[in-house]
C-alpha cells in the first residue's frame, strides 16, 4: 500500500507544473541571473586586488620602505602603497581612495575608516611585519652582511602571512553567499509541498482529503508515503539545482561541493516538514493557507537574514533561541557555517540542528494531523 | 446474517449551541436505493459525515453491516464506496491512473485491481478518455470520473452526495442509470440530493430530514399521502360565477379553490374522481372552458410541504 501511494506521490509531483517552475527553473532562472550580475565582480575578486594605503614616513624607516616596494613589485601584489604627506594620506582616506594610513612612527601606527576584510589584512600585515622586524633585526646583529637576504624573506613571509589569514578560513567570497541563499530559498520553497501533503490527507480541508479518509489505509500510513515522495522529489530538484550552479554556472563552492548536497537535501527536507505543520495547524481553505504559508515563510527568511543581512545578527542579539527554530535561518546558517569557518564543528552543530528541527515539525505536524476532526455544516 | 446495512441510533452531533443532529435515527435495508432530502442546513451532510467517521458526534451509536463504525473501522471501510458533492481527483494523474490510485487503497492484487479499473470506466462511459488528464474533462466527464474513483472497488454500500450537480441532463441521466445498475448488481445506495425529480426517479425509500430531525421517512407513495394535497386539478376558463365556485368548493375532499388569470385551480384532499366531478359542476352551469388538466401531488410538494417554503440560509 506504501508503495502504491508513494509511486502516485511521485508521478504527482513530477508533473505538477508549479513545483518544476519553483522547485528547478526558479533557480535556473535566478542563479543564472546572479552570475550575470555579479559574474564579473566576484571574478575580479578571485584574482586577488591590491590593496590601496597610504604611508606618512614620520619616521625615516628604510626597511619598511624596502618590504613595501618589494610587496608592490610582485606579480600578485598584494599592497599597493602610496608615500604621501599626513594631510594628502588623510585626504585619500576621507575620499575613500585608500583603505587605511600607516605612520611610520617608533613603531607602525594604522588607521582605518571602516572595518572590513581589507582593513584586517593591513591590521594583519602591521602585526606580522612587527614581528618579523624584531626577528631580522635579531639576525642583522648576528651577521650584518646578509641584511638584504633578510628584508626579501621578510617582505616574501609577511605578504604570504597577510594573505593566508582571511584566505584559510573557508571561502569569505560574498557572491557564493549569494548562491548559498539562493539554494536556501529553493529549500524552503519545499513548505509548499508540506503544505499540499496536509491538504490531500485532512478531510476537512479538501474533498480528497475527505476521500483518503474514507479508505481503509491509515492515515498516518498515507500522510508517511506522502511524506517519502515529497521528500524524494524535494532531493532531485535540491540535486539539480545545486548541480546546475556548481556545473553549468560554474560557481566554485571548492572542496565543499559534496557537502553542499546533503545540506541542500536536508534543508529541502526541512522545508517539506515545515510546510507540513504549519498546513496541520489550522483548518483554513487552500487558498488561504498557502497565503498563511507564504507569509510565514517569508517572515522567516527576513528574519534569518536572507533578505537584510543584518536582521539574523539583530534576531541573534535579541531572541537567539529564535534562529535555532526558524527553519529559514538553521538551513542558511549551515551554509554560512559551511561557507566561512574552516573547521566543520560549527557545521555539524548546525546539521545535527537541523535535522532534530525537521524531526520535531513532523512529529508536532503528525499529532495535530491525527486530532483534526471535520466539521461542516 | 442480518439485512440491515446502515443503523443509526439516537444521533445527536453539536457545533457549540447549535444542535446539527437532533437525536436522529435511521435504519438502511440491504438492497435499497436511499434518498435522503432535507433543506440546507438540515443536517445531511453531517450525518453522512459522521456515518463515515468523519466527524466525531457527542451521543449515539452508528453500525454498519451490523458492527460499531469507528475511524479505524477499516474492514467496515473496505466495503464503502463514497462519491463526494465536489469532485476529488487528482489533477496531475489521468483518468486511468486517478481510478488505479483510488482503487488500490482497497485493492492490493494488481491483476484485480486492473480488471475492476477497467470494468470502472467502461461503467462510467470513459474509454475513449482513459489519457486524458480531469482539467481536459468537462463538467459532466469529470462527474463520472468521480463516480469511478468511488465505485472501481465494487462496494456493498456507496454514499452519493449530490453527484449531479452542474451536470448536462445527458450526464446526469447516465449517471443515474448507473446508480440503479449499482443496486441491481447488489449495492446498497444512500442519495442525497436537492433534484427532487431526480431521488423521485431512483430512491426505494426516502427521508426527509429538517433542523437535525428525520421530519418524514417512507416510499414516495407514502410520503405523497402524509400531505394534504393529493391531486390538483386546473381548468381554463374565462369567468365564472359565485354560485358555481361556491358549488365547486363545496364539494366532497375540495378544500381550497383559486380563480387567477383566467385559471381555476381546484385542490383536492383525498377522495376518488374529483376530476370528473368538478366537470360535472361546470357542465351542467353550461359554462364553456379550454384546456383542462389534472396533477399528482410530487415529491417537491411533499418536500415544501414538510419542510415548509421559508428560505434556508446555512449551507450544508
Amino acid at each position: 500500500m506504501f508503495l502504491h501511494i508513494l509511486k502516485y506521490e511521485l508521478k504527482n509531483g513530477l508533473r505538477n507544473k508549479d513545483l518544476i517552475i519553483w522547485l528547478i527553473l526558479f533557480p535556473i532562472v535566478l542563479g543564472t541571473f546572479f552570475k550575470i550580475a555579479f559574474g564579473s565582480v566576484y571574478e575580479k575578486n578571485e584574482k586577488f586586488s591590491a590593496i590601496p594605503v597610504a604611508i606618512v614616513e614620520v619616521n625615516e624607516n628604510p626597511a619598511f620602505r624596502q618590504v613595501v616596494e618589494g610587496i608592490e613589485s610582485a606579480d600578485v601584489p598584494f599592497l599597493k602603497a602610496s608615500f604621501v604627506t599626513r594631510e594628502k594620506a588623510e585626504k585619500l582616506l576621507d575620499n575613500g581612495d585608500v583603505e587605511g594610513i600607516i605612520f611610520t612612527e617608533d613603531k607602525l601606527r594604522l588607521i582605518v575608516k571602516e572595518k572590513g576584510l581589507q582593513e584586517t589584512m593591513l591590521k594583519s600585515f602591521i602585526d606580522q611585519y612587527v614581528v618579523r622586524e624584531s626577528i631580522a633585526k635579531d639576525a642583522m646583529k648576528n651577521a650584518p652582511e646578509k641584511v638584504q637576504d633578510v628584508i626579501s624573506v621578510l617582505t616574501e613571509e609577511t605578504a604570504a602571512s597577510c594573505r593566508e589569514i582571511p584566505l584559510t578560513q573557508g571561502n569569505p567570497d560574498p557572491y557564493i553567499q549569494y548562491f548559498y541563499n539562493l539554494i536556501a530559498m529553493v529549500a524552503m520553497f519545499g513548505c509548499v509541498t508540506g503544505m499540499h501533503i496536509t491538504m490531500q490527507n485532512q478531510a476537512n480541508l479538501s474533498a480528497l482529503g475527505a476521500r483518503n479518509n474514507c479508505s481503509p489505509v491509515p492515515k498516518s500510513l498515507n500522510i508517511l508515503a506522502c511524506i517519502t515522495g515529497s521528500c524524494i522529489m524535494q532531493a532531485v530538484c535540491m540535486i539539480v539545482c545545486v548541480s546546475f550552479l556548481a556545473f553549468v554556472l560554474k560557481i566554485d563552492f571548492g572542496d565543499r561541493l559534496y557537502l553542499v548536497y546533503p545540506t541542500a537535501i536536508l534543508g529541502g527536507i526541512l522545508g517539506i516538514c515545515f510546510g507540513f505543520l504549519i498546513g496541520s495547524l489550522s483548518s483554513l481553505g487552500e487558498k488561504t493557507k498557502a497565503a498563511v504559508l507564504m507569509s510565514v515563510s517569508m517572515l522567516m527568511c527576513f528574519c534569518s537574514g536572507l533578505m537584510v543581512a543584518d536582521m539574523k545578527v539583530i534576531i541573534a542579539d535579541k531572541i537567539p533561541w529564535f534562529n535555532n527554530i526558524n527553519p529559514a535561518a538553521v538551513i542558511s546558517d549551515c551554509f554560512y557555517c559551511l561557507n566561512i569557518y574552516e573547521d566543520y564543528d560549527r557545521f555539524i552543530t548546525k546539521l545535527i540542528n537541523m535535522i532534530v528541527i525537521s524531526v520535531i515539525f513532523i512529529a508536532l505536524g503528525f499529532i495535530t494531523s491525527r486530532r483534526k476532526k471535520y466539521a461542516s455544516i | 446474517m442480518t439485512d440491515t446495512v446502515v443503523k443509526i441510533n439516537d444521533l445527536v452531533k453539536r457545533y457549540g449551541d447549535l444542535i446539527a443532529l437532533d437525536h436522529f435515527d435511521l435504519e438502511i435495508k440491504q438492497g435499497e436505493i436511499f434518498g435522503l432530502l432535507g433543506p440546507n442546513g438540515s443536517g445531511k451532510t453531517t450525518t453522512i459525515n459522521c456515518l463515515l467517521s468523519l466527524l466525531a458526534f457527542d451521543k449515539g451509536n452508528i453500525e454498519i453491516f451490523g458492527k460499531k463504525m469507528t475511524p479505524v473501522s477499516y474492514d467496515i471501510k473496505k466495503e464503502i464506496g463514497v462519491i463526494m458533492q465536489n469532485v476529488a481527483v487528482f489533477d496531475e494523474l489521468t483518468v486511468y491512473e486517478n481510478i488505479d490510485y483510488f482503487c488500490g487503497l482497497y485493492i492490493k492484487d494488481k491483476a484485480e485491481r486492473k480488471k475492476c479499473v477497467e470494468e470502472a470506466i467502461k461503467f462510467v462511459g470513459l474509454e475513449e478518455f482513459k489519457k486524458f488528464y480531469p482539467k481536459k474533462l468537462s463538467g459532466g466527464l469529470l462527474r463520472r470520473l468521480n463516480i469511478a474513483c468511488g465505485i472501481a472497488h465494487k462496494p456493498k454500500l456507496i454514499i452519493l452526495d449530490e453527484p449531479t450537480v452542474a451536470v448536462d441532463p445527458q450526464s446526469r441521466n447516465r449517471i443515474l442509470e448507473g446508480i440503479q445498475d449499482l443496486n441491481r448488481k447488489g449495492a446498497t445506495i444512500i442519495y442525497t440530493s436537492h433534484y427532487m425529480e431526480e431521488v423521485e426517479q431512483i430512491c426505494t425509500r426516502i427521508a426527509i430530514m429538517d433542523k437535525g430531525k428525520k421530519a418524514a421517512e417512507g416510499t414516495k407513495d407514502e410520503l405523497k399521502r402524509m400531505i394534504k394535497n393529493t391531486e390538483t386539478i386546473t381548468i381554463e376558463i374565462l369567468d365564472i360565477p359565485d354560485k358555481v365556485m361556491g358549488e365547486i368548493s363545496g364539494l366532497k375532499h375540495v378544500y381550497k379553490t383559486d380563480l387567477t388569470d383566467g385559471k381555476l385551480t381546484v385542490y383536492c384532499s383525498g377522495g376518488k374522481h374529483n376530476f370528473m366531478r368538478v366537470l360535472d359542476v361546470l357542465q351542467k352551469n353550461e359554462l364553456s372552458f379550454g384546456r383542462v388538466y389534472t396533477e399528482q401531488p410530487t415529491l417537491n410538494d411533499v418536500f415544501l410541504e414538510i419542510t415548509g417554503k421559508a428560505l434556508r440560509d446555512k449551507e450544508d
